[in-house]
């Protein structure tokens, strides 16, 4: 298999193509968010996204599970083309997975209910094999003694992972992460980033928007910087940190680091 | 980060401030002469009102009341079917006491079971909660002449205890159904009250015409509301703009406006052989009205739900449909109780507007006896429209601080 990346250069990724975009505008009104984002995502592979706030980052990856609608260009997730076509989008939100930055867990089901929700209600599993693998997935995300609990009663910390299990749970090919340890307390941010590290070792693909450097350095096969709705710079960590290009990314890294 | 834990337990009751009463006085109702003298003059008055309010009260002659408790109560219901009205009392206070027990367990399974503490609700809370309620059927009681209703009540009660116990040991498959068990008993009491030869609503009168209005009116209503609340949201601009139009143009509008226009315009457009009775038209204009201000209450339950709760459901590939259903609407009512809880205060009282189209509702029933001829010109007004007043506040008051309690329970507006 040969990686078949608009980036040859800076991508180890290994797999096809799983998500295609291709000159992808979006605008809010008369604002541009996008502007004519090209980028082509490998299997397995796991992207970190950074830039300044404003930049189109969450623009972004909610362009791919169509959380918001791009106005010109194609998006293809598994090689199925977003369009207006409900099926087609049902489709898609079946194999990517979504972590907030709020966890946006459902604050009136239990743990349990929010990670079996989208397994019985979409993929129509039967109630005992929806819990049996939801346990599984609060296994994988180290919190399987609070099933039963209200997400109101967990910290910052677990209520992120449960929302990672119940996007897990939907056994999605791709995870779009945006931004998920923004709103933690920093003694909890390490809790849900070994999670994803693990999600990553274990084959994952990923698109994570983050600013935890460190993660991008670990797992990150390419890091993108965004900035003013365009992809600024792209590079695999060695070479972004060490080496950026461009005049903004330095700015932007100089200030962060 | 808010870690703010769903609460199933008892609030404690709020402490009231006993001291700083004289220094309060001192800075809000003396602090100059003119005011001391506003104050004095006004506690005078309001003193003297009260002693007129209470020597009339007590040297009153009672009989009219008693006399015409049974019209009071059931309008004119027929005095030999008396045993209807109190199977419907029955059925009520049995359902009442099955869903109470049925949700009290449920609360405490899920707190259990999410390792949360649960209190249960003691006696003597019980009791601060419905004194006014208790109060109230002792003071009715004591208008009696036989000591049948008094029996008849004590049953009630215990009926309404034993069918508590009843909802909180049901075992939890069944307790799924009580809804149904619910259903069954309002079927029953209507069939108690008029079938195999009763008398159907369009007969009833007095407080039981009331509460049934109340009742009635809020809960039809309530799933109209609902639907032009999500039609306020279409999409479809037609779906849309009827929802708006209806909605807006009825809350611009009396309540009596609307009972007026149930009872002739309905009345003249409807030939006379096909024509509803008159309270099933009041009944009609009633949901009618009611069903555009729940729309307005829902529809401040739907964006009381973040944004993100969608963005999430449909991530995980939830339809639309299903993300109404399953996230947006649980979240959005249980945020609605206290506000609906308002509403249907507001109905109760307002039900008392049916007597204008000459429909013996309690208000109109304590009106009129004074014209009986035992009673007439006796000025024996205060006396009568002190019970309807009594009757009235007893219910809107228990209904609005069960509401506040509920509201604090479920922490609305702290999520
Ligand atoms: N729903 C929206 N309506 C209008 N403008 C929006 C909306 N969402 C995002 N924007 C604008 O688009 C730009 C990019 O936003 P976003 O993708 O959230 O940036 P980032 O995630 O990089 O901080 C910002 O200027 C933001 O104000
Ligand atoms: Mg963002």
């Amino acid at each position: 298999m040969t990686a078949t990346m608009d980036y040859s250069d800076a991508t180890r990724a290994t797999g096809e193509a799983i998500i295609e975009l291709e000159g992808v505008d979006k605008f809010f009104g008369d604002f541009q968010a996008l502007k004519d984002i090209n980028m082509r995502i490998g299997q397995q592979e796991v992207v970190v996204v950074i830039g300044p706030s404003g930049g189109g980052k969450s623009t972004l990856i909610r362009c791919i599970n169509r959380l918001e609608k791009h106005d010109a260009g194609r998006v293809m997730v598994d090689g199925i083309e977003l369009s207006d076509d409900l099926r087609n989008i049902q489709e898609v939100r079946r194999e990517t997975g979504m972590v907030f930055q709020q966890f946006n867990l459902f604050p009136h089901l239990t743990v349990l209910d929010n990670v079996t929700l989208a397994p019985r209600q979409v993929r129509k599993l039967p109630k005992r094999d929806a819990e049996e693998l939801a346990m599984q997935m609060l296994k994988r995300v180290k919190i399987p003694e609070q099933a039963r609990k209200y997400p109101g009663q967990l910290s910052g910390g677990q209520q992120q992972r449960v929302a990672i299990a119940r996007a897990l749970a939907m056994q999605p090919k791709v995870m779009l992460f945006d931004e998920p340890t923004s709103a933690l307390d920093p003694e909890m941010i390490k809790e849900v980033l070994d999670v994803m590290v693990e999600l990553a070792h274990g084959g994952m693909t990923m698109i994570v928007v983050t600013h935890e450097m460190g993660f991008a350095r670990a797992v990150a096969n390419r890091v993108v910087f965004m900035a003013d709705g365009e992809i600024v710079e792209v590079g695999t960590p060695e070479h972004f940190f060490a080496d950026p290009q461009e005049e903004r990314t330095k700015l932007f890294l100089s200030q962060i680091l | 980060m808010t870690v703010e834990a769903p609460v199933f337990e008892e609030t404690p009751p709020e402490v009231e401030p006993a001291r700083g009463a004289v220094d309060w006085a001192r800075k809000n109702l003396f602090n100059n002469w003119y005011n001391s003298l506003l104050t004095l003059a006004l506690a005078v008055f309001v003193i003297w009102a009260l002693l007129a309010l209470v020597r009339a009260l007590f040297s009153a002659d009672y009989e009219i009341i008693q006399a015409n408790l049974r019209l009071f109560m059931i309008g004119g219901f027929p005095a030999d079917q008396l045993w209807r009205p109190w199977a419907a009392t029955y059925c009520f206070t049995v359902l009442f006491g099955v869903v109470g027990g049925s949700l009290s367990a449920g609360a405490r399974d899920r707190a259990t079971e999410a390792g949360l503490p649960h209190v249960r609700t003691t006696f003597r809370q019980i009791v601060i909660r419905f004194w006014p309620i208790v109060g109230l059927i002792v003071v009715i009681l004591s208008f009696t002449t036989t000591v049948t209703p008094t029996l008849l009540t004590i049953g009630a009660l215990v009926a309404a205890l034993g069918a508590y116990y009843l909802g909180r040991v049901l075992p939890r498959a069944i307790r799924r159904w009580t809804w149904l068990i619910a259903v069954v008993l309002i079927v029953a009491a209507y069939v108690a009250l008029a079938g195999f030869g009763g008398v159907g609503w369009q007969g009833w009168g007095g407080l039981q015409l009331n509460l049934f209005l109340a009742f009635a009116g809020i809960l039809i209503a309530f799933p109209f509301g609902l639907l032009l609340a999500l039609g306020r949201r279409s999409p479809l601009p037609v779906i849309r703009t009827i929802s708006v139009t209806y909605i807006e143009i009825v809350r611009g509008v009396p309540l009596i406006t609307v009972l007026l226009a149930g009872a002739f315009a309905i009345g003249f457009l409807i030939p006379r052989d096909l024509r509803p009775s008159l309270v099933t038209r009041m009944l009609i204009a009633i949901i009618a009205f009611e069903a555009a201000y729940i729309a307005e209450v829902v529809r401040g339950g739907l964006q009381a739900v973040p944004r993100g709760q969608v963005e999430a459901a449909q991530a995980v590939g939830l339809t639309p449909w299903r993300t109404m259903r399953l996230i947006v609407l649980p979240q959005a009512l249980r945020a609605t109780i206290p506000a609906m809880v308002g509403q249907f205060i507001s109905l109760f009282k307002d039900t008392t507007l049916v007597a204008v189209l000459g429909i013996t509702e309690l208000l109109d029933a304590t009106f009129i006896v004074n014209s009986q001829s035992a009673y007439l010109g006796k000025g024996l007004f205060v006396v009568t429209l002190s019970f309807a007043a009594l009757v009235f506040w007893v219910g809107s008051y228990t209904m609005s601080r069960e509401s506040r309690r509920l509201e604090r329970k479920l922490g609305v507006g702290e999520r």
